[in-house]
């Protein structure tokens, strides 16, 4: 392979894709100051909205998991009618325009539908409240979660199965002893991938709610309000926040591998 | 023979193309594309102004991109964005973020007001007037809001109407009651965004500018012109408002005094087309052309518009010199 044109193609068009990845961050990631960024990180409310962030998208990502996990199990061993439906439709929170996610939600949980109504006599508030975040999360995350997972699924063979069921495990007990250890490792990834599409949503969310803040709302509004100078501190924490916590999600999983 | 005829042909072809040379010149400059930054509340009234102005020039092609008048000027101040005109809902917005380096011109072109918005879903839909708008404001459960005062000039215009009223009415500390009524929550980025929180259902009230109110057909309580920061001949009274602003910097305040919405446009330095920018200022700052259509959409305009002194009327491209006066 080595010395066909082909490898060469692939080389260069590796490159060009890391440079086109990586370049903006890097030159974002060294604009602040060190001066910039510990004054930023001393702001509480700049703690507040990444933290804020973080939770909202672990609570998208928990959500998920659990309403997830058994349809995307579903859909990765059985063939029914109206499959592909039902696969479109899970993939569909991908291609909407985020603003028109965040007005969906919040046309389903206004006074003028019943869902919204139901919401208010309950004394659930959408509109600007944590609980309009975690909506707007799950719901741009779940399908990265369903997809992998569903995928992992796939990749155990249903002979497995079969085996533990003929033996007399339940099909709950077989899924906890077989599938669920052989597929944890696309689950987590599931997971994770729908974090990261959770922590970067901005477009629906700012809709919703605007306060209380989450991280990218506040960069945004630090851009608005400040300019670039005080926007950028606040987008590096975050995305170095993040990206310790996924790097180290994944060396636990590694780690346990080797176990 | 039929040589000749193909000759005489290519004959009148080259006749006719030295015939209209001239007017394909003078409709040749302006050509490409015009990036306008404009305030939220003008995106409407522009849209329809971008297809009368296209419709005369086919080869130009309005760019707009709406945003909160101060991250128009940021757009332009702080990201360098290319922009050929910027439309500001507050032209003091442009004399502090871009005079002198991004542009020296600011033509105050119209007016606006703001007026309480809700539908005939909203709470007390049916019984609020110009009178009673402030009790039901104050009620428990009654959801309102307004846009972000610091990115937003309709959100600290907002908090002066309510300050105004509570001078106007004479109802002691009124405006820290209705505050206390608006949790954080209410708040959004810019005032068109209340507008679906509105038609949702999700909100009762929301202060907008009228023209807003006007292009989204809401629901609307008028007030008096002594609190609604329309009439200039209240800037007296109104200047007794001050609302608070983030500064440069965060943890920096700045104090913005009530004055009369006044809408200024500006015709940026370096502008990629100026040509083509002027051509469409021309057409916007006409009477007969934007103006009008501001008029019908519930922004009364400055016939003509105005200007603050000689020295900047001097420094307008010629055609636009005899579109506006100079009135402080």
């Amino acid at each position: 392979m080595k010395h066909e044109p082909f490898f060469w193609i692939s080389v260069s068009c590796g490159i060009v894709i890391m440079a086109f990845i990586l370049l903006p961050l890097i030159q974002m990631m060294s604009a602040p100051s060190v001066g910039m960024l510990k004054e930023t990180i001393q702001d509480k409310d700049v703690v507040r909205s990444i933290w804020l962030s973080i939770y909202t998208a672990g609570l998208a990502a928990l959500i998920s998991f659990v309403l997830g996990t058994p349809l995307a199990y579903l859909l990765a061993r059985s063939a029914f009618r109206g499959k592909r439906l039902v696969e479109s439709i899970i993939d569909l929170p991908i291609a909407i325009p985020h603003p028109v996610v965040g007005i969906a939600i919040l046309s389903v949980a206004g006074k003028n539908y019943w869902i919204g109504q139901i919401l208010s006599e309950l004394g659930i508030r959408i509109m600007g409240s944590v609980t309009g975040i975690v909506t707007v999360l799950t719901f741009v995350g779940l399908p990265f979660y369903l997809n992998a997972t569903k995928t992992g699924f796939e990749g155990i063979s249903p002979r497995l199965e079969k085996v533990s069921r003929s033996l007399g495990a339940s099909l709950f007990s077989t899924f906890f002893r077989i599938t669920f250890p052989l597929a944890w490792r696309s689950m987590l990834i599931g997971l994770i991938m729908c974090c990261a599409r959770a922590i970067s949503e901005f477009g629906a969310v700012v809709i919703v709610a605007y306060h209380p803040m989450i991280a990218p709302v506040m960069i945004y509004e630090r851009f608005e309000a400040y300019g670039l100078k005080y926007s950028q501190p606040v987008a590096v924490w975050l995305v170095s926040i993040s990206l310790i916590l996924f790097f180290l999600l994944r060396i636990l999983t590694l780690h346990k591998v080797k176990e | 023979m039929k040589e000749r005829r193909g000759y005489k042909w290519l004959m009148y072809g080259v006749v006719a193309i030295v015939l209209l040379l001239p007017f394909g010149k003078s409709f040749g400059d302006t050509t490409g594309k015009i990036i306008i930054f404009n305030a939220g509340s003008l995106t409407i009234p522009l849209a329809q102004m971008e297809k009368d102005f296209e419709a005369k020039y086919p080869r130009v092609d309005v760019l707009r991109e709406a945003a909160g008048s101060q991250k128009c000027a940021r757009k332009i101040s702080d990201l360098k964005k290319p922009c050929d005109i910027m439309a500001s809902a507050d032209y003091t917005v442009i004399n502090k973020l871009l005079i002198p380096v991004y542009a020296s011109l600011n033509i105050r072109f119209a007016t606006n007001r703001l007026v309480l918005c809700y539908t005939d879903k909203s709470r007390y839909a049916n019984e609020v007037n110009a009178q009673n708008w402030h009790k039901i404001l104050g009620r428990k459960g009654v959801v309102w809001g307004h846009s972000d005062p610091n990115l937003d000039p309709c959100g600290y215009r907002a908090l002066m109407v309510l300050q105004l009223a509570e001078k106007y009415y004479k109802i002691p500390r009124l405006y820290e009651h209705l505050i206390a009524n608006r949790p954080k929550e209410n708040i959004r980025p810019k005032s068109v965004e209340l507008v679906s929180l509105l038609q949702t259902g999700n909100m009762d009230y929301a202060w907008e500018y009228r023209s807003v109110a006007v292009q989204h057909e809401l629901k609307f309580v008028e007030l008096p012109d002594q609190i609604n920061l329309g009439n200039y001949k209240y800037d007296n009274f109104y200047k007794q408002a001050t609302v608070k602003v983030t500064g440069k910097k965060p943890g920096t305040f700045l104090t913005m005094n009530g004055k009369s919405c006044t809408y200024g446009v500006a015709l940026v330095k370096n502008a990629p087309n100026a040509e083509a920018a002027t051509a469409f200022l021309q057409y916007m700052l006409d009477p007969q052309g934007g103006l009008k259509v501001l008029q019908k959409m519930g922004q009364p305009p400055f016939i003509p518009c105005r200007v603050p002194t000689e020295a900047m009327k001097s420094l307008l491209p010629k055609p636009l010199q005899n579109l506006v006066e100079v009135k402080d």
